[in-house]
């Protein structure tokens, strides 16, 4: 593309227009410097509304399909289901359904709906709906990940197979009573129902093959959805005719904003009212600054580094994991090099849940501890020990962690190797096949409860049903752990349920410390002082209901 | 001229044939299992991630992936995203308007300022001015756009208030007929002086030589000669001779700024192409890569093509030369 002989002289008109058109543009860019000034749109009336962000797009606002809680924190506004979570307590509460009774047996749940309860469209919501969105939910061409949600109904299999057209577990009695009936006792079930992928779906937007739905959801939750701009924002309305009485907030606006920098910035400058990151106390004055807006409180999430239980060295070899988790001075990692974080862990249920254990010793950081532990091992000073790494994904904070607990372990004379990858290499390396340990001897990773109840947690990671990509990535398998969990989801007794549940955790931390256990979560989100009725939850900063928000500005 | 058009669509065949074949490769081989990441979340029944593979076409052998994605690709169809379960070329629509207007806004401000530094830095060759052009040239060529970026965030939005901090605005303008919103203009001008500023360096250097080597040629001293103003004989025949080798790069930077905006859009919250193919390839939404990549090619030549053309509005002769029509 050169080009070619030095060109003559022409007529230069052209050229001339081109210049002074450049001029001209530089001084209209200059020019629109100072517009950006009067933002603030002339006040009409106060309408109320709620701004928060989200780092990237929901992935899906189907609820079946959903599994993240970025599509969580919106879903959630939009639909309800027959029960839902209260928000503080963890306990299922009415929401669709207005009351429901359990059969002695524990297998007949019947509800009874509410009667003033309409989907977006208007249209009211009938016991019929429950039945489409758990058929929905169950079919097999939904291919839904939490499709085991309503695997407990009877006859749940043979339907998902394709084997029968009916579902058993499903009665519609009438138009406002539907009884669901398991095929045995599932004493987490009516928990599990307050889980979004249950919610109550209108068959006539939900069942049009061209999935308009996708960009335009229609359920019967607190606020209807108005508008979504692909990597810009999400606009829900007040929905008027809420069954739970209209929100206070008029409008929400979820903004997608990737960068956390830029995202406090636009917090700083008000135009955000709650952000999920608050700043880290490693930068001071921003820190301080925002420090009042700043709320903590506990999140149902533990971190761990699971040991792959399927290979060398860590198969077999207890005395080696108690080595490592004495090893590794959780207080220092949690208080002095991640401050402002999380609580150092003792064990696998998190604070909050039933059957969290307050007085499980743990492995409080003791170097002379770990060396004695090592040796018994096999090991003794470290020596004989094959490499072993530690696998992470790629994010700043994994790989300040991985340096710790690295410079802890070489301290007992331990070489830990890091390997750093991303998302997918990582989930391959960690997760394995039924059949076949992953790569990863060791791996960072934090397991967010489903469902606010021990079992989702110590049945979905540790039980050795679910070996594999199902959550076992650890391969563990202790007949008496599976024997207590199982046990567990039999009893209905909310006191005899945690017992055994506390005492499977000791199995797995005490005698088998299937994990290095790092850490217990919190959540850190900041409010903008004039945000009123905040209800802060363990489900995490995303599930704090919108629909008890409302916006205190100083009259102006 | 229509054959040579026509010659340039048809070479586009190739092209875009060995960069879907690439970028399958380039995704295929990648650690990781698709169907995992369609279900996404923690702890998956086995049962459905083979439904899912299933769903997908993905449990069939790869000779036949490759094929059935070439035989779409025939067809005009780009595929289904995995994450959003939407057709690529509607996500694409959507996404690539907010880059194209970034890329134009910042292409004027770069060309336009580029032009005139370089002319001014010309004339006054070896002064002071000169050297403090050549500078800052060195220095925006040189400076890391995501950092650009936030120091302008911090001092004109955070700091001084004059501009939003970040974002296309909820409420710009929507064109009739395809229903395209177009960005608020004060959330336009923060991110496109920041994509602005390396080219401007580039642009300013440039202007600065070509017009310094044209001007010693003979045909200026004509000029004056015959009686034309200084300011003539520099703006209408020395500028005009410069423009070409400066047209080039301003149409390749144009072009490259259309997918390589991925920092400026990230710093800014920008909606636009760049950030959709990066996180679509985090989350290996393989149909998203493919047809992103294959939009951002078709986009490149395109471009060029339109730089070659300019070329006879600039010097009708090169018709005859490069052209060959």
């Amino acid at each position: 593309m050169s080009p070619g002989a030095r060109p003559g002289i022409k007529d230069g008109g052209r050229a001339a227009a081109l210049l002074l058109a450049a001029m001209a543009v530089t001084v209209f860019a200059a020019g629109l410097l100072p517009i950006g000034c009067a933002r603030t749109a002339p006040g009409t009336k106060t309408e109320q509304v709620f701004r928060f962000r989200l780092r990237e797009d929901p992935p899906t606002l189907d609820p079946a399909l959903s599994t993240d809680n970025l599509s969580e924190a919106v879903i959630l506004n939009l639909f309800r289901g027959l029960v839902e979570m209260d928000p503080e307590t963890l306990l299922p509460r009415p929401a669709v359904a207005a009351s429901w009774t359990i059969s002695p047996d524990n297998l007949a749940y019947t509800f009874r709906l509410r009667d003033d309860v309409t989907f977006h469209n208007g249209r009211k919501v009938t016991a019929a709906d429950a039945e489409y969105s758990f058929r929905r939910l169950l079919r097999k061409e939904t291919n839904s990940p939490r499709r085991w949600i309503l695997e407990p109904l009877a006859g749940a299999a043979e339907f998902t197979e394709g084997k029968s057209d009916s579902l058993p577990g499903i009665q519609v009695v009438d138009d406002r009573t539907v009884t669901l009936r398991l095929s045995k006792p599932f004493a987490p079930f009516l928990g599990l129902l307050t889980m979004t992928a249950t919610a109550l779906l209108p068959k006539e937007i939900y069942d049009d093959p061209a999935k308009a739905y996708l960009r335009a959801p229609v359920g019967c939750g607190p606020f209807r959805f108005s508008r979504w701009e692909q990597s810009n924002f999400i606009e829900l309305l007040a929905n008027d005719h809420f069954y739970g009485g209209r929100p206070a907030l008029d409008r929400v606006v979820i903004r997608i904003i990737e960068n956390h920098q830029s995202a406090l910035q636009e917090y700083r400058a008000g135009g955000l009212d709650s952000l999920d990151e608050a700043p880290s106390p490693d930068t001071p004055e921003v820190y301080k600054e925002l420090e009042p807006e700043i709320k903590k409180y506990p999140f149902i999430a533990t971190g761990y580094i699971g040991f792959n239980l399927g290979l060398p060295p860590f198969k077999g070899n207890a005395a080696l994991r108690k080595a490592f988790n004495y090893a590794v001075d959780k207080k220092y990692l949690w208080e002095v090099l991640m401050p402002g974080g999380d609580i150092p862990a003792r064990g696998i249920i998190p604070p909050g849940i039933p059957g969290y254990d307050p007085d499980l010793p743990g492995y409080p950081c003791d170097p002379e501890k770990a060396k004695a532990l090592l040796a018994e091992a096999g090991y003794p000073g470290g020596r004989g020990l094959p490499p072993v790494a530690l696998w992470v994904n790629t994010s700043e904070s994994n790989r300040r962690i991985a340096q710790q607990i690295q410079a802890d372990l070489k301290k007992i004379g331990v070489n830990l190797a890091i390997r750093e990858v991303d998302w997918g290499a990582y989930l391959k390396a960690v997760e394995g096949t039924k059949d076949t340990p992953g790569e990863a001897q060791m791996f960072r990773f934090a397991w967010n409860l489903d469902y606010p109840d021990a079992d989702a947690i110590l049945r979905a990671e540790l039980h050795s049903s679910n070996i594999g990509p199902q959550g076992n990535y650890f391969r563990y398998k202790n007949p008496e752990f599976d024997r207590l969990v199982d046990e567990a989801l039999r009893l209905t007794d909310p006191q005899a349920r945690a017992e055994l549940y506390r005492r499977a955790e000791r199995i797995a931390v005490m005698d088998d410390a299937v994990w290095l256990f790092l850490n217990y979560m919190q959540s850190y989100t900041l409010f903008k002082p004039y945000v009123k009725g905040i209800v802060l939850t363990p489900l995490g900063e995303f599930r704090i209901p919108l629909e008890r928000l409302r916006i205190e500005k100083d009259a102006a | 001229m229509a054959s040579f058009i026509t010659r340039r669509f048809l070479s586009l065949v190739p092209v875009l044939w060995v960069a879907a074949t690439l970028v399958w490769l380039f995704m295929f081989v990648l650690p990781g299992d698709p169907a995992r990441l369609i279900a996404g979340g923690q702890g998956l029944d086995p049962k459905v991630l083979e439904s899912i593979r299933a769903e997908w076409g993905l449990d069939a052998p790869a000779p036949l992936q490759y094929l059935s994605y070439l035989g779409k690709l025939l067809r005009g169809d780009l595929g289904t995203s995995y994450v959003q379960r939407r057709p690529v070329a509607l996500i694409l629509w959507e996404s690539f308007p907010p880059t194209l207007f970034l890329a134009v806004a910042a292409v004027l401000i770069s060309s336009a300022g580029g032009l005139l530094l370089g002319a001014l830095a010309a004339l006054q060759r070896g002064r002071g001015l000169d050297t403090l052009v050549l500078f800052l040239a060195l220095l925006g060529a040189s400076t890391p756009v995501f950092w650009l970026g936030l120091m302008l965030m911090l001092l004109f939005a955070s700091h001084l208030g004059w501009l939003p901090v970040l974002g296309y605005g909820m409420d710009g303008a929507v064109l009739p007929v395809i229903g395209i919103r177009l960005p608020e203009w004060d959330h336009l001008v923060l991110p496109a002086v920041t994509l602005s500023i390396v080219s401007l360096g580039a642009t300013a250097r440039l202007t600065r030589t070509s017009l310094l080597e044209t001007g010693g040629a003979a045909y200026l001293t004509t000029a004056s000669a015959k009686g034309a103003s200084p300011w003539r004989v520099f703006a209408v025949h020395a500028m005009r001779n410069a423009l070409l080798p400066v047209v080039t790069v301003i149409g390749l930077n144009f072009a490259s700024l259309l997918g390589g905006a991925v920092a400026t859009e990230y710093v800014f919250a920008w909606p636009g192409l760049g950030k959709t193919i990066v996180r679509a390839i985090a989350l290996q939404d393989l149909p998203l890569v493919e047809g992103g990549v294959l939009f951002l090619t078709v986009v490149f030549v395109l471009v060029n093509l339109a730089v070659d053309l300019s070329y006879l509005g600039l010097d009708p002769r090169i018709h005859d030369h490069a052209l060959g029509a």
